[in-house]
C-alpha cells in the first residue's frame, strides 16, 4: 500500500480464542531440599512455575529466550535455564535455586564471595551466576580463570565486565579448598561484648593528634 | 568516666550478679554499644589524610573535609551494603513484588509505524470473562516527559501512533492469558501516515510532522532541537598546520540491562497510589503521576524497587507506569505490568544512532587550533532527554584539551523508531571517540606520538573551558601518564606486527549536572539526606538516592560511617520509598555519589557537632580538642579521657529523644551566559585515559580486544572496589557499542533484533583483561574528594580500540561497530587503493618521529609542573582557555583577539557551508514565518 492516501485499514481480527489453557495437575519436585506440590498448567514452563507457583522469587526473569541466563537453576546438581525447561521435564528431581545455596545468613562461599569481589552490582543477574559457579565448584573446586568463564559462558551480566565475578569464583573455590576462613554469619546471636561501649585504648598520650 | 547508667539514679552495678532485679530498677538489658569488638579500634592512619595528622598521602592537596575523616571507611575496598541481599536471591525488583489479588496488566502496542487512530472499540474486550479493566489514551489526555521544556509523551498513544510498539491501550486481567488473549480483541481504525526514518530526511519538511510545537516548529520539520555554539578566533582555521575530517556513521545501541522493566501499581484504601518500580529516577515519575494521573503529589508513594540495571535506560518516568496506575484505578485492585524483552526495545531510551562529522586543526606548534563538531541525531519518536543530548553532543567535547576555537552544530530529529534518550555516557560518547580518532589522524600527519600530543594541550586544574565551564581537579594527565607506562606503550606504538594494535583514547565527563531538570519550586537542593540517631546508637539514614547496582546506597553508608566512626554495619540507609526519603533527583548525569554523599556528609557532620557537644559536657574539654574514634570520643591528648559513643549519645539525647539531622548539596553558581551555557555545567568533571590493545584477523576482519589499561579520575574512591567495578563495567558496555552492539532498523524501519541473541552484548570470552586504575586528583567539592565513576569511564574505550585497529592494519573505519564486516570491507577498499590481493601483505602503520615532537615533550614537560601547583593550589591564578594561545587570562577575550566570538546562532553568511546538522538552521520557526513563508 502507499502512504499518504486517506486509505483507511481496519484491524479487526477474528476472535481467535487462545490454545485452551491445559487443566492445572499436581507437580511435584524438591525444591532447596522441600518437597513440593503445586497445581500447574501440563505446558507450565519451569521458570514460571517456581516465580508463581513455588515463590522461588530469586529465580529471575530476564528474556525467556534462554539468552541471559538469569533464570539459571541446579537440576540434580546440573545448571539449567529455567525458561526453557518444562516443569513436566523435571517432574520429581531435585531442583536447588539460589535460595537453597545459603542456610539462613550463613551464605554459602560463593555467595560471600560475590559480595566481597564486586561480583554482583545490580544483583539481577547474580542468581544465576551463582547457580551456575556453584554447580561447579561442586565438579571442580579448584577450577582455573579459563574454566570459570567456560563455565559462564551462558550467563549475561551487563554491570561488571564479568571480571570480578571471576575473581569472585576463584576466591569461593579457595574458601571451598578451606584455604581462606568463611566469614560468621551477623544473624548467629553475637552479645554486645561491651554494653557501654568500647574500652579505653592503650594508646599512648598524643597519638591521636 | 564512672560505669554506664542506665537510668537517672540507677547505676549499672546495681543489677544484681544472679539477675534478678534489683527492687525499683527495670530489668531490661542496658542497650549495646553497637559494635561487636570489645576494644576501640586504634585510628587507622593510612586512611586519614597526612595534612590532619594521618598517613593518606595528598598529592593533590588539602580538601575541606579533611578534618571529617576518621579513618573508618572512606577509602577501603568493601561490599556493597545490599550485597547480601542480591546474593541470596532476596532483592526485590519490579517484577518480585507480589500484592494480594493483584491483576496482570498487558500493553497493545502499535503495529504502524505512524498512523492516526481513527477509533478504538473495547467492547468485545471488556466482554471478555477475566478482563477487569481497560484503558486507551482518552483515559490521561494530560502530557508528561522528562523534561519540562518538551513533554511530548502520553500514557498511551492519544491521537497517533509514532513507532511501531508505541503505547495504544492497555487491560488488566485476572491471569496473563486472558490479559493476551484480550489484546487481540481491540478494534481499531488507523489511517497509516508516511513514515520517516532516515534523520536526514527528518530535517525537510513534511506533510505531517511526528510531533507539532506551534509557534516554535521549525518550519514543518521533525527537527526536535537544534543547537549552534561557536567560541573562539575562526580565523585559526584557515591555514592550518595539520587537520583531520571524519565522517561517522554510529549505530543506535540500547542499555541492555538484564532486568526488563517491570510495575505494580495499587491505590491504599485511603486512596493514595503505591507505585512500585525500579526506576534511577523516582522523584520525575512522581511528578510525571501526578501530571497524568490529575492527583497531588502527596497522594502517590513511589516505591524503588532493586534496580536491575539502569544505565539511563530507567530514568524517563514511562507511560507503562502511567498505565499501571490507570488500570489499577479502575480495576480497585492491584496491578503489575512486567515487560518482555522486546517491549523493553520498544521502549528503548538507548544510545541515539548519530552522524557525526568532526574536522579539527592544529598549528605550527601542535596547539589545536580548531574543533569543529557537527551532530544530527536520531532521536525516534520522543524527546525523551533529548533536549540535553543535542547540546552534550557538542559541549562535552571542549575539554580536556585547551582549543583556539570550537564550532558546533547539532540536530536531534524525531523519526519513526523508538525514542532514544540518556545512557551511560549521556551525549558525549560518539563525539568523544570523533574527536579523540581525529586527534590521532592528526598526530600521525604531524608524525608525533599522540599521548605527547594530548599532554602538551591539556587544560590545567582550576581553569575555565572555552565555553566557559569550571573545571576544578583535573588528573587527566596523571591518568594520561599512568597508561602510558602501564601497557609499556613506547616499546609497542606503531611496532607491532600486522593485525595487532594498540591505541589511545581519553575522556571527560560531567560530575552532576549543574543545574537540576525541574526548576520548581527555585533554590531547592539537588540532594538531601536525613539522619536519626536514636538509643540504640544505629544510624538510620533517609535518602532519595536511587542505588542502581552502582553503590549509591553503599557510598552514603560510608560516608556518614566515616563522619560519625561508627562501623558500616550501624549505618542504615533507607531509600526506598517517596514517603520517607528526602526528594532526591535521582540517578542520572553522575550526579548521586557526588550530590548525595555530599549531603550525607553535612548531616553527618551535624550529628556528630551534637555528640560532641554532650561530650564537651560531660568531659569539660572544648570539641575542637576531642576525637572521635571508633565509638568512643576522647581528649586529643590522652585517650584515656573520654566517653563511649553511646554515653555521649544519650547525653545528647536527653530531653530531646532521638538526634535528627539534615543534610543538603545545590551546586554552586557558574558557568556563562550564553543559551545552553546551562549544558554540561557540572561542580566537577571526571577525567579518563584508556589504552587499547586489539588483535584483528585480517583475513575476516574480526577484531579482539585482548587488553586495556584504564586510569580514570574519580577524585577520590571512596570505594575502590566498587569504583573499579564501575571501570571494568563501563570497559564491557563500551566495547559492545565498538565492536558488536547494535540495534538494526531494515529497510522497512522495522527494528531487527530486538532480543538478546541478535543484539550482541559480549560475553565473558569477549571480555579483555582490564587493568583499572584508579587517579585520585582529589576534588575541592566532591565528598571527601570524590567525582563520579559510573559513565566517565565508557568514553575512552572506543576511540582507543578504533584508534588501536588502525595501529593493527592501517585502516581508519569510522562506521560503528566494527564488526567483521565493517572492517574488512575497510581493508579491501585499503588494498584496493594500495594494489594488494592478499591482506597479510598489507603495511602496519609507523611512525618516525618529526621536528614537533621535541615541540610538544618539552611544553607538556613545563606543563606538568604548571598542572601541579595549581592542583595543590599553590599557583590560584586565573586560567581560561585561550593562554596556550597567549592571550591574558584577566581580560575578555573578546578584547584581544580580533574575531573573537561566542554565538549561539549562525550569522547569516554562515549558513551557507553549515554542516549537515546544520542546515536545520536554514529553517525558520513558525512565529518567525509569517511574512516570507
Ligand atoms: S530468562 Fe532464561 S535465559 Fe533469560
Ligand atoms: S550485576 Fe547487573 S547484570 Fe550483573
Amino acid at each position: 500500500m502507499t502512504y499518504g492516501e486517506a486509505g483507511t485499514t481496519m484491524v479487526s481480527k477474528e476472535h481467535v480464542p487462545m490454545i485452551p489453557t491445559p487443566k492445572g495437575r499436581a507437580w511435584s519436585a524438591t525444591v532447596n531440599g522441600q518437597p513440593v506440590e503445586v497445581l500447574a498448567p501440563s505446558n507450565a514452563v519451569l521458570l514460571d512455575v517456581l516465580r508463581d507457583k513455588v515463590g522461588t522469587l530469586g529465580v529471575k526473569r530476564g528474556c525467556d529466550l534462554g539468552t541471559c541466563g538469569c533464570c539459571t537453576v541446579m537440576i540434580d546438581g546440573e545448571p539449567q535455564l529455567s525458561c526453557l525447561t518444562l516443569a513436566g521435564q523435571v517432574e520429581g528431581r531435585e531442583i536447588i535455586t539460589v535460595e537453597g545455596l545459603s542456610d539462613g545468613a550463613h551464605l554459602a562461599p560463593i555467595q560471600t564471595c560475590f559480595a566481597t569481589h564486586g561480583g554482583s552490582q545490580c544483583g539481577f543477574c547474580t542468581p544465576g551466576f551463582l547457580v551456575t559457579s556453584q554447580a561447579l565448584l561442586n565438579t571442580n573446586p579448584s577450577p582455573s580463570r579459563d574454566e570459570i568463564a567456560t563455565a559462564i559462558e551462558g550467563n549475561l551480566c551487563r554491570c561488571t565486565g564479568y571480571q570480578q565475578i571471576i575473581d569472585a569464583v576463584e576466591a569461593a573455590a579457595a574458601m571451598v579448598r578451606g584455604e581462606t576462613a568463611a566469614p560468621s554469619p551477623a544473624s548467629d546471636p553475637h552479645h554486645d561484648p561491651h554494653p557501654a561501649g568500647p574500652e579505653e585504648p592503650t594508646m599512648p598520650p598524643g597519638h591521636a593528634k | 568516666m564512672g560505669s554506664y547508667k542506665q537510668q537517672p539514679g540507677s547505676d549499672a552495678s546495681e543489677i544484681r550478679r544472679d539477675g534478678k532485679r534489683v527492687a525499683g530498677k527495670q530489668s531490661f538489658p542496658p542497650p549495646g554499644s553497637g559494635g561487636s569488638e570489645p576494644r576501640m579500634r586504634p585510628r587507622d592512619l593510612d586512611y586519614i589524610p597526612e595534612t590532619v595528622g594521618g598517613r593518606e598521602p595528598k598529592p593533590a592537596g588539602d580538601h575541606i573535609h579533611d578534618r571529617a575523616r576518621t579513618g573508618t571507611s572512606v577509602g577501603k575496598a568493601m561490599p556493597l551494603v545490599d550485597s547480601n541481599a542480591k546474593v541470596t536471591g532476596q532483592a526485590w525488583y519490579g517484577d518480585d513484588v507480589r500484592l494480594q489479588g493483584e491483576l496482570i496488566g498487558k500493553i497493545l502496542r502499535s503495529p504502524h509505524h505512524y498512523a492516526r487512530i481513527k477509533s478504538i472499540d473495547t467492547s468485545r474486550v471488556e466482554a471478555l470473562p477475566g478482563v477487569i479493566a481497560v484503558a486507551t489514551g482518552q483515559d490521561a489526555p494530560n502530557r508528561f516527559g522528562v523534561l519540562p521544556v518538551t513533554k511530548d509523551e502520553h500514557a498511551m498513544a492519544v491521537e497517533k501512533v509514532r513507532h511501531v510498539g508505541d503505547l495504544v491501550a492497555c487491560v488488566a486481567a485476572i491471569d496473563e492469558a486472558t490479559a493476551i488473549e484480550a489484546l487481540s480483541l481491540f478494534d481499531i481504525e488507523w489511517e497509516e501516515l508516511e513514515p520517516v526514518f532516515d534523520p536526514k530526511l527528518g530535517l525537510e519538511d513534511h506533510d505531517e510532522p511526528i510531533h507539532w510545537r506551534g509557534k516554535y516548529h521549525l518550519a514543518r520539520t521533525n527537527v526536535q532541537k537544534r543547537v549552534f555554539q561557536e567560541f573562539g578566533d575562526r580565523s585559526l582555521v584557515n591555514s592550518p598546520h595539520a587537520s583531520s575530517h571524519g565522517t561517522w556513521t554510529m549505530s543506535g545501541v540500547h542499555h541492555g540491562f538484564t532486568e526488563p522493566h517491570a510495575v505494580v501499581a495499587h491505590w491504599d484504601p485511603n486512596g493514595r497510589l503505591q507505585l512500585y518500580t525500579p526506576q534511577q529516577v523516582p522523584h520525575y515519575t512522581h511528578r510525571a503521576l501526578s501530571t497524568v494521573l490529575d492527583v497531588p503529589m502527596h497522594q502517590i508513594n513511589v516505591v524503588r524497587t532493586f534496580v536491575g540495571g539502569g544505565f539511563g535506560g530507567k530514568s524517563d518516568p514511562f507511560p507503562h507506569e502511567m498505565c499501571a496506575a490507570l488500570l489499577a484505578r479502575k480495576a480497585g485492585k492491584p496491578v503489575r505490568i512486567t515487560f518482555d524483552r522486546e517491549e523493553v526495545y520498544w521502549i528503548n531510551r538507548g544510545r541515539h544512532p548519530s552522524h557525526i562529522d568532526v574536522k579539527m586543526t592544529a598549528d605550527t606548534d601542535g596547539r589545536i587550533s580548531s574543533f569543529d563538531i557537527d551532530a544530527l541525531i536520531d532521536g525516534g519518536g520522543f524527546a525523551s532527554f533529548g533536549h540535553v543530548t543535542s547540546y552534550y553532543n557538542g559541549v562535552l567535547a571542549t575539554a580536556p584539551y585547551e582549543l583556539g576555537s570550537f564550532h558546533y552544530t547539532g540536530a536531534r530529529v524525531w523519526t519513526n523508531k523508538p525514542a532514544s534518550g540518556a545512557m551511560r555516557g549521556h551525549g558525549a560518547v560518539n563525539t568523544r571517540c570523533a574527536v579523540e580518532v581525529g586527534l590521532d589522524e592528526m598526530a600521525e600527519s604531524m608524525a608525533v606520538d599522540p599521548i605527547d600530543l594530548r599532554l602538551a594541550n591539556l587544560l590545567p586544574p582550576h581553569s575555565r573551558t572555552i565555553s566557559g565551564f569550571r573545571i576544578t581537579s583535573n588528573g587527566m594527565r596523571e591518568a594520561l601518564e599512568r597508561v602510558r607506562e602501564g601497557s609499556n606503550w613506547s616499546e609497542k606504538f606503531r611496532q607491532l606486527p600486522l593485525g595487532k594494535g594498540i591505541g589511545i583514547g581519553c575522556g571527560f565527563f560531567i560530575s552532576g549536572s549543574g543545574l537540576p531538570i525541574h526548576w520548581d519550586p527555585k533554590n531547592f537542593p539537588h540532594a538531601t539526606v536525613h539522619i536519626q540517631v536514636d538509643m540504640d546508637g544505629g544510624v538510620t539514614v533517609h535518602t532519595g538516592a536511587a542505588d542502581i547496582g552502582q553503590g549509591s546506597t553503599t557510598a552514603v553508608a560510608q560516608v556518614v560511617s566515616e563522619v560519625l566512626a561508627l562501623p558500616v554495619d550501624m549505618i542504615h540507609v533507607r531509600s526506598h520509598e517517596s514517603d520517607t526519603s528526602p526528594v532526591d533527583l535521582g540517578s542520572y548525569s553522575s550526579r548521586v555519589t557526588f550530590m548525595n554523599a555530599n549531603a550525607a556528609i553535612r548531616a553527618a557532620i551535624d550529628v556528630r557537632d551534637q555528640l560532641l557537644k554532650a561530650a564537651w559536657e560531660m568531659l569539660g574539654y572544648h570539641p575542637n580538642v576531642l576525637v572521635l574514634n571508633d565509638r568512643r570520643i576522647y581528649y586529643k591528648h590522652d585517650p584515656s579521657i573520654g566517653v563511649s559513643y553511646l554515653q555521649a549519645l544519650h547525653k545528647a539525647q536527653e530531653d530531646t529523644g532521638a538526634l535528627i539531622a539534615r543534610g543538603a548539596y545545590r551546586s554552586p553558581p557558574m558557568g556563562g551566559v550564553h543559551k545552553g551555557a546551562a549544558a554540561g555545567l557540572a561542580p566537577a568533571y571526571s577525567f579518563s585515559a584508556y589504552v587499547a590493545e586489539v588483535d584483528v584477523d585480517v583475513e575476516t576482519g574480526r577484531v579482539s580486544c585482548t587488553n586495556v589499561w584504564a586510569a580514570h579520575d574519580c577524585g577520590k574512591a571512596l570505594n575502590p572496589l566498587a569504583v573499579k567495578g564501575q571501570i571494568i563495567g563501563s570497559c564491557h558496555m563500551g566495547l559492545g557499542q565498538v565492536l558488536s552492539e547494535k540495534m538494526v532498523y531494515g529497510r522497512t524501519g522495522h527494528l531487527q533484533n530486538a532480543n538478546l541473541l541478535e543484539y550482541k552484548i559480549p560475553s565473558v570470552h569477549e571480555m579483555p583483561h582490564v587493568e583499572a586504575i584508579i587517579v585520585e586528583s582529589s576534588d575541592p567539592e566532591g565528598p571527601f574528594g570524590a567525582k563520579e565513576a559510573g559513565e566517565g569511564p565508557l568514553l575512552p574505550i572506543l576511540p582507543a580500540v578504533v584508534n588501536a585497529v588502525y595501529d593493527a592494519i592501517g585502516v581508519r573505519l569510522r562506521d560503528l561497530p566494527l564488526t567483521p564486516d565493517v572492517v574488512y570491507n575497510g581493508i579491501e577498499k585499503h588494498m584496493k587503493t594500495l594494489g594488494l590481493d592478499d591482506p597479510l601483505d598489507l603495511p602496519s602503520p609507523r611512525l618516525e618521529h618529526g621536528p614537533l615532537q621535541a615541540t610538544l615533550e618539552a611544553r607538556s614537560e613545563a606543563h606538568r609542573e604548571r598542572d601541579r601547583l595549581r592542583q595543590r593550589s599553590e599557583d590560584t591564578s586565573a586560567y581560561v582557555n585561550g593562554v596556550l594561545f597567549g592571550f591574558d587570562p584577566n581580560r575578555p577575550l573578546a578584547e584581544q583577539v580580533e574575531g573573537w566570538r561566542e554565538a549561539d546562532e549562525p550569522l547569516p553568511e554562515q549558513l551557507a557551508e553549515l554542516g549537515f546538522a546544520g542546515r536545520a538552521w536554514l529553517k525558520k520557526e513558525q512565529r518567525h514565518m509569517g511574512g516570507d513563508a
